[in-house]
């Protein structure tokens, strides 16, 4: 009898476990609500005041789970200070003086392609969304820009190499791909100009066995290649190793100072084990470790760790006279407000993408069709984000360039007492 | 050829050869990337302590496949289980002296997962009692799939933090004994594998319980005639391997950054720890473990090959299973009795 009890109880937790977690994965898309049809509603119903027209519908779709995770998380929590934004304004005015509701419909793009892939179909044909902003990690993106070109609908990544906006063999820009984060070439370039500094000859490098962790090695090593310095050893690791063997190998190969390519947790994991064997080398990060994670995972081993991170992590340190500093202060303040939890550079690439979509819904008239919409808000980010104060910096988007930044929007840092300080060229 | 293949001499002889060969190409390699005896020193100690987690991990598989024949895939949850759990216990604001906070936080987190252990025991695997072996280890699946959901939903993806023991911080002492890099947590984690293994011993070979256990896996129906009861063993025998997998998960927190996701990698690691050890020796998943940890680690470290680590581990389970499906030590088949 006790034992079936027992039994019963056990069944019914576990049960309730199961049930939880796989409602998890399942709950983040939110179910589509019906369709309010589309433009057929547009003119009818001339009510009190402002008319109201068509929903807006945006996929956002960050890699909350998975590889990107620690990247993803604080988009999918801006993403959800936007849509209280948007609930409170009650939407957005077009310049005919036509309201529109936008939602933000959220989704999981899990760091995994194909999940990716699929989720920005469902997107683009079954939300009939006018925008995608989705992936935090580089090949996630590859992945959607291929659907969003394919579409035809502009999609704007999170992530940050080169190759998600332009055609790796002919340089020529993807017409609708657009992206909001720091390319790893301009890291590599204050890397350069920093280990100059040093006065370095000779460099270890290590990433990430991720396609960000790849994309900063291929871009870093040329930089240093072609600034006269010899790059010795080259490492692979992945986020969950416990043991680098990557370690006597540098010690072996004799350089000057190490390079990472990597994002926390992994980023943290590598720096601790290299300062655990060699406690004075230099040691130089990617702007893939600017959030306080890399700190907390990382902890006193990462003291002196030296990288480059838009300034917005310091906002209220900043002069007044900055033209982003309205834009920085706007974004941590809410931020922080929301979650708790410090801002990192990462929720800012979901700021800058969702206000650049829905800059160009404001300038829709009303009764566009669906690929007029997509087309419209293509136009609009390509020729209208110019001298854009963003959280990654002062963004100039030109049809030759769907990126918009270049090295001056990253401000160099180096953690001191468990803090992001940043410490400028003239103090090197 | 099958016929040569199949005697003990020529097998021997065979293994021989391909050792020597083997271990040639590594030196060679080692010359030629000019490597020396302190590189390969290193190496070592760093794969005994990597391959230590999967010697707890693959302990756990044994432990559970020798009483019941069931392959315990979640077998690496449990090690996730314990390092979140130790994390989120030691990061409490607890009016406690660190250390004592700490040693509360090990214990309260090796038995919750014990608990976790049993409940999955009554839970999912004894209703499902009378079906076979390869339902049961679906079941298992399963149970990873649920698991690493709810510790999803617990604790985010963020990455936790365990402090190392013996200074409470996470930047570990460190001993350099010549010219060596060693953390003193490598000691608190060979320690631990060596009492684990040691208590499993004593358990299976001198208490009566153990022999009750041991006796299950040689023939649970005579056993069940002696008045054993199978169920109850099979009980005993997930507690008993979930608290094993949260021991290797608390003494290995300080030296990873404990994630939701990362009992899957540590699951198959060990799992190739426990075929070394044809599934039913502990002494053979420690054996096991400690080998894969340093043929990673010196592997991947001579040839450079970094990103390739995971490809060393799956060679030798395929090797193993081919020569040696009885794993490295112990003769014949010890295993659960057919049905």
């Amino acid at each position: 009898m006790k034992s079936k009890i027992l039994a019963a109880f056990t069944a019914v937790t576990l049960v309730a476990l199961l049930v939880a977690g796989c409602a998890a994965p399942a709950a983040e898309p939110e179910p589509t609500t019906p369709p309010p049809p589309a433009e057929a509603t547009a003119t009818p119903e001339p009510p009190p005041e402002p008319e109201v027209g068509t929903t807006y519908k945006i996929g956002f779709g960050p890699d909350v789970t998975g590889g990107g995770a620690n990247l993803g998380e604080p988009q999918r929590n801006w993403a959800e200070i936007m849509r209280e934004r948007l609930e409170e304004s009650g939407g957005i005015m077009g310049p005919d003086g036509v309201v529109h509701e936008v939602e933000i419909i959220v989704g999981d793009s899990e760091s995994n392609p194909d999940v990716a892939a699929s989720l920005a179909r469902r997107y683009v044909d079954e939300d009939e969304v006018v925008a995608l902003i989705m992936g935090s990690v580089t090949p996630i993106s590859l992945a959607i820009a291929e659907v969003a070109t394919e579409a035809e609908v502009p999609y704007i990544s999170m992530a940050s190499s080169l190759a998600i906006i332009s055609d790796p063999d002919t340089g020529e820009m993807r017409p609708w791909v657009f992206k909001v984060a720091q390319s790893n070439g301009d890291v590599a370039q204050w890397q350069v100009e920093r280990l100059t500094d040093l006065g370095v000859s000779s460099v270890c490098y290590m990433y990430e066995n991720t396609g960000y962790g790849k994309d900063c090695y291929n871009n870093s090593s040329a930089a240093l290649t072609g600034a006269g310095m010899e790059n010795v050893f080259e490492g692979a690791f992945e986020r969950t190793d416990t043991e680098f063997p990557q370690v006597p190998a540098i010690e072996a190969a004799g350089c000057d100072a190490v390079v990472i390519g990597a994002i926390p947790p992994g980023a943290a994991n590598a720096h601790l084990a290299i300062r655990t064997a060699l406690p004075d080398i230099p040691i130089i990060h990617g702007h893939g470790v600017c959030t306080t994670d890399f700190i907390t995972a990382g902890g006193e081993a990462v003291e002196g760790a030296e990288m480059p991170c838009s300034a917005v992590i310091i906002a209220e340190d900043i002069a007044a006279d900055n033209p982003a500093k309205a834009t920085w202060m706007d974004f941590k303040d809410a931020y922080e407000e929301y979650t708790g939890e410090p801002v990192s550079t990462f929720g800012g690439h979901a700021y800058d993408a969702l206000y650049w979509v829905i800059g160009a819904l404001e300038t829709l008239p009303e009764g566009l069709s669906l690929a007029e919409q997509r087309a419209a808000v293509r136009d609009y980010i390509e020729n209208n984000i110019t001298d854009w104060p963003g959280t990654a910096g002062i963004f100039k988007l030109a049809p030759d360039d769907h990126y918009g930044l270049d090295y001056t929007s990253f401000t160099w840092f180096e953690v001191e007492g468990q803090m992001f300080v940043p410490f400028p060229q003239e103090e090197w | 050829m099958s016929k040569y293949l199949g005697t003990r001499s020529v097998r021997l002889g065979l293994t021989a050869v391909a050792t020597v060969l083997l271990v040639a190409f590594v030196l060679l390699l080692a010359y030629e990337n000019g490597y020396g005896p302190k590189a390969f020193a290193q190496w070592t100690m760093d794969g005994i302590r990597g391959g230590s987690i999967y010697a707890l991990v693959g302990l756990g598989f044994v432990v559970i496949h020798s009483v019941t024949g069931v392959i315990n895939f979640a077998q690496g949850e449990f090690v996730m289980l314990g390092a979140m759990m130790c994390a989120s216990l030691y990061g409490l604001d607890l009016p406690l002296p660190p250390v004592l906070k700490l040693a509360v936080a090990v214990i309260a987190s090796i038995v919750t997962v014990t608990v976790v252990g049993i409940l999955l025991e009554r839970g999912a695997i004894y209703p499902a009692r009378g079906a076979s072996v390869v339902t049961l280890i679906i079941i298992t699946i399963g149970a990873t799939i649920a698991i690493r959901a709810t510790a999803l939903i617990i604790w985010g993806t963020q990455a936790k933090i365990v402090p190392a023991f013996s200074n409470l911080q996470q930047m570990d002492h460190i001993f350099r004994p010549f010219g060596l890099t060693l953390g003193a947590q490598s000691l608190w984690i060979w320690g631990t594998v060596a009492l684990v293994l040691g208590a499993l011993l004593y358990f299976f070979e001198r208490t009566i319980l153990g022999k009750a256990l041991r006796a299950c896996a040689v023939n649970r129906r005579a056993a069940e005639l002696m008045g054993i009861s199978p169920s109850r063993m099979s009980l005993l025998a997930f507690g008993l391997a979930a608290a094993v997998g949260a021991i290797g998960g608390v003494v290995f927190g300080p030296v990873i950054r404990p994630q939701y996701d990362m009992g899957l990698a540590f699951g198959l690691k060990g799992f190739v720890a426990a075929i070394m050890a044809g599934m039913v020796s502990p002494l053979g998943a420690v054996l096991g473990g400690l080998i894969l940890g340093v043929a990673e680690n010196v592997g991947t470290g001579v040839t450079g090959l970094y990103g390739y680590k995971d490809v060393i581990a799956f060679v030798i389970l395929i090797l193993i299973l081919l020569l040696r499906p009885q794993g490295l030590i112990g003769g014949g088949e010890r295993g659960v009795e057919e049905s």
